[in-house]
């Protein structure tokens, strides 16, 4: 890392008051912020040249009961990746939308509605479908939806009418 | 589902056989990662084009439709489509272990398990996926396949329409596409 | 006129199709031989058509059905007009304009019917294939005017019969080489072959004006394609290559000349519409023209 990299750095973590977390990537940096801070955080990144946001994406951790909403952003200038990390709560899944800073991410925040049931408040267009069409279940990508159960109940599977067992050779010494 | 008789064919049809065994046009709808062994199939290594097959931009000119790998159930509804708009005399060939039962993906939610409950298969290509070479053997059993009378999935299809749809309602719910480029 | 006449203008027809349409048979084969494949065989495009023939097919309405009749009726009916190697079904009739206005009659009916079929990439299609049509009609009908004005006549058969009988030299692509130039790269728009093929491009449009054909009705298209190839090939062959003096050299320049435009269109990528109507108009368009002044002021080719 160069001097300069680190200083900038240093700026950007006294500005924001959060610690910039290195990453093992070559120029890609983490950020862990509350819910409530994200926005400023984002707006803040953006007004010093992460123009690009690259990526909106979320993560079910189910044994915490938390989603985690992942938004990766790009600046230009240097090159650099920053990974925006906050902690929703899982029951009741709401965030205000980004679509105020970052316009390109109308098409991710209808993505993780169809996938997680994440609400966007202030998006008007979250609820309509993208990628599934006619989905009458759970968000799939929920660690507790059961997709074997899914496909059993839907798609029906081919008989086959050999079954092959395998033999169990002890090897003995 | 009662099946299609075998060996009923006037001399006209004998003779059209001839010709739809020598002139394959498919309508090449990629719908998964077998897409990617047409290429050399068709191009100089392979040259499907000596056995009378090409590709074809629309499916009112193709004759067989291959559905190379897995299907979505949001594909489907456009193979459907696809199928259901080819002239009559037409033929499907399912690559790979995908549309036979599911492959790597038989426990997903957004993929079908079996290609023959929704379409009338003539031929199946075993692998995952299946190489140019298996993919030129097969292409010529389909025009063995054609010449003798044997591939009639299309006559199934008509005569058990009902099986079909019923299967199609099952699975999709619904085969008509609502979304925000067909509202 | 007697029967005769009429007996000859359809083996016309028929010998044009049945010659044609082996001629594109053995050009897929040079086709594949230079991007290095085997290639089909000689006769698969005769396959492919009674393949066309022998599916089902639907209609898309009275438009659509009664223009694909249309097309295929009024190409043949051109083909009776042209003279092959000095023969023709209707002696006095094969003036350039009767061929043009005849043509016309074929080509409307295929615009009718491929809009007829509602389909928006035909709509396209048809709309780029008309541009191409008066991209390239405007610089070849300035050579053609020319060698009217040159010989008095506009009979196609005596205007092949006067580049006869001095040899090679005295046909009139070396007479008027710029006329000569500028016919041959028509003859590339004309045929659809590349570089000017964007109104029929598979990959952007979907085989553009053919994309709700099947069936029967795309057996009427490939047939109709087959005789159309037929009368611009022949056209520029009697107006610039000396027609034949006998049914077989005809055949020979005839095949020739084909497989010329197919190996040149073989090695080249597509213009887009707007390209290739610039290009007509920059390049062939000012060829026509100074050939015109050469040989008005100048008198060149006399």
């Amino acid at each position: 890392m160069t001097n300069s990299m680190s200083n900038w750095i240093e700026t950007l973590e006294k500005d924001l008051g959060v610690e910039v977390l290195d990453s093992p990537a070559k120029l890609q940096y983490f950020i862990d912020v509350e819910h409530t801070n994200v926005h400023q955080t984002l707006a803040y990144l953006r007004h010093v040249g992460f123009t690009q946001m690259s990526l909106l994406s979320c993560i079910d951790w189910i044994e915490q009961g938390k989603f985690q909403l992942i938004c990766i952003l790009m600046n230009w200038e240097n090159g650099v990746h920053m990974l925006v990390r906050t902690m929703l709560d899982r029951e009741n899944p709401e965030f205000t939308t980004i679509t105020d800073i970052y316009p390109g991410a109308v098409y991710y925040e209808r993505e993780i509605h169809e996938f997680f049931g994440v609400h966007f408040r202030g998006n008007p267009t979250y609820q309509k479908p993208l990628f599934l069409e006619r989905w009458d279940d759970m968000p799939p990508l929920r660690k507790d939806f059961d997709p074997q159960a899914y496909s059993d109940s839907k798609f029906p599977r081919r008989e086959h009418p050999h079954v092959f067992k395998t033999k169990v050779v002890e090897v003995t010494e | 589902m009662h099946e299609v008789q075998k060996n009923d064919r006037s001399l006209w049809e004998v003779v059209g056989d001839y010709f739809r065994a020598n002139s394959i046009w498919m309508k090449w709808y990629c719908t998964g990662c077998g897409a990617i062994e047409m290429p050399p199939t068709m191009t100089s290594r392979f040259d499907m084009e000596q056995l009378g097959m090409g590709p074809m931009a629309t499916p009112r000119q193709a004759d067989v439709l291959l559905i190379t790998g897995y299907l979505s159930t949001k594909t489907l509804r456009r193979v459907i489509y696809s199928y259901e708009q080819m002239q009559d005399p037409k033929y499907v060939v399912g690559f790979g272990s995908c549309t036979l039962n599911g492959g790597i993906y038989y426990d997903s939610y957004a993929t079908i398990n079996q290609l023959d409950k929704y379409l009338p298969v003539d031929l199946y290509i075993a692998g995952c996926m299946p190489r140019p070479e298996a993919i030129m053997n097969s292409f010529g059993e389909l025009i063995e396949m054609i010449k003798k009378g044997e591939a009639k999935g299309w006559k199934h299809y008509k005569e058990n329409h009902e099986w079909y749809k019923a299967n199609q309602m099952d699975s999709l719910g619904e085969v008509i596409i609502h979304d925000e480029f067909h509202e | 006129m007697t029967l005769m006449n009429f007996i000859y203008g359809f083996l016309a027809v028929l010998g044009a199709f049945v010659f044609q349409t082996s001629l594109t048979g053995i050009n897929r084969k040079v086709t594949a031989r230079l991007q290095k494949r085997r290639g089909p065989k000689w006769y698969q495009q005769f396959i492919d058509i009674f393949k066309a023939f022998s599916k089902s097919s639907i209609t898309h309405g009275w438009v659509y059905d009664f223009g694909a009749i249309m097309a295929l009726g009024g190409i043949a009916a051109t083909v009776i007009f042209i003279p092959v190697a000095g023969m023709q079904a209707f002696p006095g009739l094969d003036n350039i304009f009767v061929i043009s206005y005849v043509l016309a009659v074929g080509m409307l009916g295929m615009a009718m019917s491929a809009a007829g079929s509602g389909n928006p990439w035909a709509s396209i299609g048809v709309s780029r294939a008309l541009t191409n049509m008066l991209a390239y009609d405007i610089p070849f009908m300035v050579v053609v005017f020319t060698l009217i004005y040159q010989h008095n006549t506009g009979s196609v058969s005596e205007l092949a019969s006067i580049q006869q009988g001095v040899g090679i030299l005295g046909w009139n692509f070396f007479k008027l080489p710029l006329g000569g130039i500028v016919s041959v790269i028509a003859l590339f728009g004309m045929l659809g072959k590349k570089p000017f093929d964007s109104f029929i491009a598979p990959a952007e449009i979907a085989s553009g004006p053919m994309v709700e054909y099947g069936g029967k009705q795309l057996g009427m298209m490939f047939t109709l394609h087959e005789l159309m190839t037929f009368i611009e090939v022949s056209l520029i062959l009697n107006l610039f290559f000396g027609g034949g003096e006998t049914l077989l050299i005809y055949m020979v320049k005839y095949a020739i000349l084909y497989t010329f435009t197919n190996i040149v269109s073989g090695v080249m990528p597509r213009f887009k519409i707007d390209q290739a109507v610039t290009f007509f108009y920059k390049v062939p368009l000012g060829l026509a023209f100074i050939q015109g002044l050469l040989v008005i002021y100048l008198g060149w080719g006399y």
